[in-house]
């Protein structure tokens, strides 16, 4: 099950954050989310030389924790996509494929002119379409 | 999912809003025109960049994104590719277009030009038609510049139009 998303711009300025839990435990997952943003610079500025997809938007998992994992996409524009699942046995394919539907709703809702590029996104329509997302995806790995 | 709109239409809009902010919003100050103008291009190049380069690796360096947007950009744009790419590697890049289609029907508006004539005067008109394209040219300047600073570029995008159709962009990046 996802627990959350988000998305984090190119200054490391958080545009989108949503926990998907009914716990009290959002802080958390903020604190998890934000510790993953060192792992992608990591990633990004020394690339492994001998990993084949060396500039990937998919940048896999990001690092395990006891009872998460995290997963990072790297946009061409510099936005950061995280998630944060609680599944243990998460496919690569479905990762990635969480994560293009994910974009083409980002890309959306950054496209309606009436959003500030670098401030938070408000769109009430990306809301709606990332639960719908995420429980697509939640309920794909389970099944 | 792709959408399309006619050409026509899009000719429309860029004439319609160059006409608009050149002679009704800022007729006295055509410097604010072009600079709102080239503001509008900017958030359209920006948004589209973001759109296009959805199912692409990231770009390694600023060849690899200019490469973009002379070809694919171009060609979602335009539906033709940047004819001719020029660059002195170290900084400066000439993207030329032998046949720009958003001036490909530009036309002086008659009354104008009547104007001109019954001042007898073809510099003039000469002047007031490089003018009038020349606006029209601060908007494409604009989406470029738009599209490579959210690729993390920045530049600043100058238009060259010494031979109608054909047109270059000059990008200069900011170090």
């Amino acid at each position: 099950m996802v627990v959350c998303v988000a998305v984090v711009g190119h200054q490391n300025n958080p545009l989108y954050l949503q926990s998907f839990t009914e716990a009290d435990d959002a802080l958390k997952l903020h604190h998890v989310v934000h510790c993953s943003l060192d792992v992608i610079d990591e990633r990004v500025n020394n690339p492994k030389r001998n990993s084949p997809a060396l500039n990937e938007t998919f940048l896999g998992l990001l690092y395990p924790t006891e009872n998460y994992k995290v997963y990072g996409y790297l946009t061409n524009t510099k936005a950061k996509f995280i998630m944060v699942t609680t599944d243990l046995d998460v496919k690569d394919a479905d990762a990635r494929n969480f994560f293009r539907k994910f974009h083409a709703a980002y890309v959306d809702a950054v496209s309606n002119p009436f959003h500030v590029p670098g401030k938070k996104i408000a769109s009430r329509s990306f809301s709606a379409r990332v639960s719908t997302i995420v429980r697509s995806f939640s309920s794909g790995t389970t099944a | 999912m792709g959408r399309e709109v006619a050409e026509s239409c899009v000719d429309g809009v860029v004439m319609e809003m160059v006409a608009a902010y050149c002679g009704r919003f800022y007729a006295s100050k055509p410097e604010l025109a072009a600079r709102r103008i080239e503001a509008i291009g900017f958030q359209v190049g920006h948004q589209l960049t973001e759109r296009y380069t959805m199912e692409r690796p990231r770009f390694s360096d600023h060849l690899e994104a200019i490469k973009f947007i002379c070809k694919d950009f171009w060609s979602e744009l335009f539906k033709k590719q940047i004819d001719n790419l020029k660059t002195n590697h170290r900084g400066t890049f000439v993207l030329q277009d032998n046949h720009f289609r958003w001036l490909t029907r530009v036309s002086i508006d008659p009354s104008v030009e009547s104007i001109d004539a019954n001042e007898n005067d073809s510099t003039s008109l000469g002047d007031s038609a490089a003018q009038t394209t020349s606006m029209l040219l601060y908007f494409p300047c604009g989406i470029i510049r738009g599209a490579l600073t959210n690729l993390g570029i920045a530049c600043s995008v100058t238009a060259d139009m010494s031979n109608l159709p054909a047109c270059s962009f000059v990008v200069r990046i900011k170090t």
